[in-house]
């Protein structure tokens, strides 16, 4: 039983590491995990073409005190992707209002080429609702754009 | 020599799974980092609360009417004198109106048949030069 070096070196020479081969395997699981986990867009984008604004600024809220109100072409309105009436509107928004404890902010996605008669109309719509804080959704326009128009 | 052989194919025979760790990890951080979550943009405004009406004298006001071609019709409060422009030439005229009355007040007043790009190209505008008291309504005739 003579061997060289003692014989201890070998068992202690297997556990002076950390096992890095199951690393990969936690490594992918947490990729994995944020990439079935991140949420991109809660609802679906209704087709329609924004108007654009230079003087566009990021909403300054989180995205759960902000409310999409899609207004299309034709005059549909719909919130939280549901169809409704433009006379449902105020009574849709109101209870959703209070429930944020008046910190929601609608976000007014109108189609650019809507008759304003409607956006009148869903603006009347909202102060009945009480809502005070309103952004009208644009995208934002490059100022070369502008001037070449 | 064959002892020394037998390791070396021995040693080749496996892929290398001691960098897949880095490798994995790089993916993790690369996507963590480059994720980003599209933030709306947007002309924010104030809408007043119902039943809110201010009394406003008329020389505080300038009327922006918002025709169904695009055309903008300004009035200024009492005299009866029209001038027309384009709403790109809203934020000049803003700016040197605000500086002789601190108080001003813009009504846009927009056609009901106007499509809605032309509001906000005006709403643009007066947020471009720092307008805060804007009044949204509909014209009418």
């Amino acid at each position: 039983m003579a061997i060289k070096g003692g014989g201890f070196e070998k068992s202690s020479k297997a556990s002076s590491e950390i096992p890095s081969s199951s690393m990969a395997d936690i490594a992918f699981l947490l990729l994995i995990f944020f990439m079935v986990t991140t949420v991109f867009q809660r609802d679906r984008d209704r087709p329609i073409e924004w108007a654009e604004a230079e003087s566009a600024q990021k909403i300054d809220e989180k995205q759960k005190n902000i409310l999409n109100i899609w207004l299309e072409r034709e005059g549909g309105v719909y919130i939280n992707d549901q169809p409704h009436t433009m006379e449902q509107a105020t009574t849709i928004v109101a209870p959703l209002y209070a429930a944020s404890e008046r910190a929601l902010v609608i976000s007014v996605r109108g189609d650019r080429e809507v008759p304003y008669r409607y956006m009148d109309q869903l603006q009347t719509a909202l102060v009945n609702a009480g809502v005070v804080r309103v952004v009208f959704a644009t995208q934002l326009e490059q100022s070369m754009q502008r001037e070449r128009r | 020599m064959s002892v020394l052989g037998s390791k070396k194919s021995k040693a080749s025979s496996e892929v290398p799974t001691s960098s897949m760790a880095d490798i994995a990890f790089l993916l993790l951080i690369f996507f963590l980092v480059t994720t980003t979550f599209p933030k709306d943009k947007g002309l924010a405004i104030v809408l007043p609360e119902p039943g809110e009406e201010a009394q406003v004298s008329q020389k505080n006001i300038i009327h922006l009417l918002i025709q169904s071609s695009g055309i903008v019709t300004v009035k200024r409060g009492e005299s009866q004198q029209e001038q027309q422009m384009r709403p790109q030439e809203i934020e000049g005229l803003w700016r040197q109106e605000v500086t002789s009355n601190p108080n001003l007040i813009a009504a846009v007043k927009t056609h009901p048949d106007a499509p809605y790009k032309f509001m906000v190209d005006v709403l643009d505008a007066l947020h471009s030069a720092n307008a805060e008291r804007i009044s949204l309504q509909v014209l009418e005739n």
